[in-house]
């Protein structure tokens, strides 16, 4: 076919064809980077609503079902159901350890009240907990801790060795010459030895310098008060069962402490080289319990260890729910389990209170949608509901108490979902205007072409071309050019999509290397420029100081972003997530590398149809 | 008369410009034989080009008729006026219009594919062997712009002969070429005619005239036979004394 043998030569032989593929690629990266972004962000929001909440919750706020214990047992009876648990959902001030001084900082928090076992198998709670281990700049802050909190205990446990290696290792100007004997003999006859700070002295340089110094009852000792400088996993396992020391403790969002800050390769870094863990320390937290009528009681407050912190990559939830036992949380929203008094004689007990939770969240077995699930809770519940119907608090009824809720972890988020799925149709909608564009330069750059090669098409058409075989040419180079386009588009928005985390790292610190670089290129143009200058040639000169300007001004951008400490687009706490979705959506890459190509056959069909139309006779009268 | 390739009657074909009509051809009429070679000799903007697009279906005339093979272009429909072009009549242009992407091999072998070719493979063949004939046997990956004048013209004539035509349609096809590269031209046409291809070339310069078998002058829109130049003699002397 000579159209093909055509369309293949001038693709070859021309620079505006070549711009044409250029102008579809752009289009079609543009569009799948910001989709695949969209997309990638609905995803997470629709997953993330899924995290720490599980596929059906059950919830009555504030007064809170009771009996949920068999509400439990009824729901895991199911085989749909994998697992159920209960929470109470309340909010409080959490007042931080940080800063030095006496007056800490107080954030609000959302308290989510849970039974930890339970909670695992119903939400991916585990797997979300931060820390296996102290990381390793905190491990010299907790022997400090250790040493500090209980000096005594670790005095009493040197050994002379150790106490003669203490004072070589602090004082050496004072032992020089004397042998070993000699300063043992010194050391435990020493008037004021001040072993304390000998050892805190130590343990400044380092966990491994004190384990070398010390001796091995004193090391037993350190891991005794504090097991998380020991051997397996005990920071993990004081968030799973949200105990540490052996007392109730609290497991906090990441962001809710302002101690931790994201990294420049994504990692957590702990303000004041990890002094500030916030697993170190006890924060109090405060709530205001209200009564039955509304009204609010006497604050609560409470004294937790910090025993962990999780992460649910959702930058809301992390910055402000916490995870404290669920009979703590019972206590101080008086949800817990209470006597009845006869009102008009109060040492009468006339029945009991039974602990209320406010949520009953729910786990389907694989492959059970939440919504089948729904159902089935539903069923589960009224006949729960209805068999504790004659008691005296009766839990309430699907139909009867407005604040029942029993809902799937979408529909319960829909207020947060709802609104990412209209904003990616809004984009999805404003963007097919992409495919205007991408015609409009089809039929631009086409109908240059069609200009230029006027005479060709005369020529074609006194060999007998029809004008059929003319227009498609046109088509043919139209299809030819979009199919480059897109794919190399698509290529494009692979690429940036994929490496958007690196991108944006890039711009919030970026690197000095493409500013020489850029720099290098704008003077090697400047000196292009000056050798061609003495051609007198307008063009190449004028594109060249372009490009140079362009180089310099961009390296310069470069310079001065970095002076001012880079520049943050993702800024997670106002896009929920601390990391920017990085998948390609498919799907809507290949429909809009295919709505190109469509776009752009269509556009080149007007340059094709003048193309037929032009005058063999004129297009041949000249050279 | 059944020995006739072509034939013209009444040709008349005006241009309008903005409010002026210009009547380029006014009533020609031409018969061509088969094996005939008709030369038309003419002032330049006499008409020349415009007779011959309508006598290659390149262009329809206001009045008059053309027969090619028996077939009357004016009841055509405009796909059969295509096969005509691509089958039954060859061009050759002044200033070759060869397309600058294809190679020598390529130009020649293009007719061919088009519909009322002779196709792919049996165009290949005939333009190999033209372009053999024609001294281009070695240039046949060549651009057009590798080419001397008198290759690219050699070039097309291959081109124009790719389908075998019933006739040849060349305007002033050695218009652009110097003397010498001319006269090579007229002698690979010459050749042609001796093998029996019909021709019709059109020209002001009397030696293209004087090879010709018969040579018409077109002046005032209309053809008439030219008494001077039919004296062949006479002619070829004249054109010899212009030469230095
Ligand atoms: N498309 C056109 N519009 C107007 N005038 C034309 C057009 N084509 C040719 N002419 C005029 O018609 C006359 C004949 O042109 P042409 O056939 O090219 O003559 P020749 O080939 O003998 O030089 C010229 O005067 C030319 O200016
Ligand atoms: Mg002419």
């Amino acid at each position: 076919m000579y159209q093909l043998l055509l369309t293949n030569r001038y693709l070859a032989s021309r620079l505006t064809p070549l711009l044409a593929v250029a102008a579809v690629a752009l289009c079609v990266a543009l569009v799948i980077v910001v989709v695949s972004v969209m997309s990638g962000f609905l995803n997470m929001v629709q997953s993330s609503g899924r995290t720490l909440m599980g596929d059906v919750i059950i919830s009555y706020p504030v007064r809170g079902i009771p009996y949920y214990d068999d509400l439990v047992e009824r729901l895991e009876a199911n085989e749909i159901v994998a697992a159920a648990t209960p929470a109470i959902e309340t909010w409080g001030l959490l007042r931080m350890p940080y800063p030095e001084g006496d007056a800490k900082e107080s954030v609000k928090v959302q308290v989510w009240g849970i039974e930890p076992e339970g909670f695992a198998q119903v939400t991916s709670y585990l797997e979300s907990l931060q820390w296996t281990k102290p990381p390793k700049e905190v491990i010299r802050h907790l022997l400090l801790d250790v040493i500090d909190s209980n000096a005594n205990t670790l005095i009493a446990a040197l050994d002379g060795p150790t106490r003669a290696a203490l004072l070589q290792h602090t004082a050496p100007d004072s032992v020089a010459g004397m042998s070993a004997d000699e300063i043992e003999t010194l050391a435990v006859q020493l008037d004021n030895p001040a072993w304390d700070v000998r050892l805190r002295i130590v343990a400044l340089e380092g966990v491994d310098a004190f384990r070398s110094t010390v001796n091995d009852a004193v090391w037993e000792a350190v891991v005794e008060v504090d097991p998380r400088l020991g051997p397996g996993t005990p920071t993990l396992e004081a968030g799973a069962t949200l105990m540490r020391d052996g007392r109730e403790g609290i497991v906090t969002g990441l962001h809710v402490s302002d101690a931790n800050r994201r990294g420049s390769e994504g990692q957590t870094v702990i303000a004041r080289d990890g002094y500030w863990w916030l697993p170190r320390f006890d924060v109090t937290l405060t709530t205001l319990p209200i009564d039955a009528r509304g009204g609010i009681l006497e604050p609560e407050s409470i004294s937790l260890p910090v025993a962990n912190e999780y992460a649910a990559g959702v930058y809301l939830i992390d910055q402000t729910r916490v995870f404290v036992p669920i009979d703590l949380v019972q206590d101080i929203t008086h949800l817990d389990e209470a006597r009845l008094v006869d009102p008009d004689d109060p040492t009468t007990v006339i029945g009991t209170h039974p602990a209320r939770a406010t949520m009953v969240l729910v786990r389907g077995q694989d492959g059970v949608h939440p919504t089948q699930l729904r159902g089935v809770v539903d069923r589960i519940y009224d006949e729960f509901a209805s068999a504790h119907g004659a008691s005296f608090t009766p839990p309430p009824q699907r139909g009867l108490s407005p604040g029942l809720g029993i809902r799937t972890w979408e529909e319960q988020n829909a207020s947060f979902i709802a609104p990412v799925q209209k904003e990616r149709q809004l984009m999805q909608t404003l963007f097919s205007i992409i495919y205007v564009v991408c015609g409009a330069l089809i039929v631009a750059i086409f109908w240059a072409i069609v200009y230029e090669k006027t005479r060709d098409i005369g020529i074609l058409r006194s060999i007998g071309a029809p004008r059929s075989g003319i227009v498609m040419i046109f088509l043919l180079y139209g299809l030819v050019v979009s199919v480059l386009g897109s794919v190399a588009g698509v290529g494009l928005g692979w690429f940036v999509t994929t490496n958007v985390g690196s991108i944006h790292d890039g711009l919030s610190d970026p690197p000095l290397w493409p500013a020489w670089l850029l720099i290098g290129a704008g003077v090697a143009l400047l000196a292009g420029g000056i050798i061609t200058g003495r051609r007198r040639r307008m063009l190449p000169l004028l594109l060249g100081s372009y490009a140079m300007v362009a180089c310099i001004a961009v390296a310069v951008g470069v310079i001065l972003l970095r002076e001012s400490g880079g520049m943050t687009i993702w800024d997670p706490s106002v896009y929920y997530f601390d990391e920017v979705p990085d998948q390609v959506d498919w799907r809507e890459a290949i429909t809009t590398a295919i709505g190109a190509v469509i776009a752009s056959v269509i556009a080149a069909s007007i340059p094709a149809a003048r193309a037929a139309d032009i005058d063999p006779v004129r297009a041949l009268r000249y050279e | 008369m059944s020995d006739l390739v072509l034939s013209a009657r009444g040709l008349a074909r005006t241009y309008h410009l903005d409010r002026v009509d210009v009547p380029v051809l006014k009533d020609c009429s031409l018969d061509v034989e088969d094996g005939e070679w008709v030369a038309i000799l003419g002032a330049s903007g006499s008409g020349k080009s415009t007779l011959l697009h309508l006598l290659g279906a390149l262009d329809r005339p206001d009045a008059g008729t053309v027969h090619i093979g028996g077939m009357e272009l004016s009841r055509a429909s405009q796909r059969q006026l295509d096969r005509v072009r691509a089958g039954q009549v060859g061009f050759v242009f002044q200033f070759y219009h060869l397309l600058p992407e294809l190679t020598v091999l390529e130009n020649s072998m293009l007719p061919a594919h088009m519909p009322g070719g002779v196709g792919a493979s049996e165009g290949r063949r005939r333009a190999l062997d033209l372009l053999e004939r024609f001294a281009l046997g070695d240039r046949l990956g060549h651009r057009p712009r590798e080419l001397s004048g008198g290759e690219r013209q050699r070039t097309a004539l291959a081109r124009a002969l790719v389908n075998a035509p019933r006739v040849l349609l060349a305007d002033e096809p050695t218009g652009n070429l110097d003397a010498t590269t001319g006269a090579a031209i007229l002698d690979v046409l010459s050749d042609l005619h001796r093998d029996g291809l019909t021709m019709v070339t059109v020209t002001h310069d009397q030696t293209i005239a004087s090879r010709a078998d018969r040579v018409l002058e077109l002046t005032g829109g209309r053809l008439q036979l030219d008494d001077e130049a039919a004296e062949g003699a006479d002619s070829k002397a004249v054109v010899e004394s212009r030469r230095p």
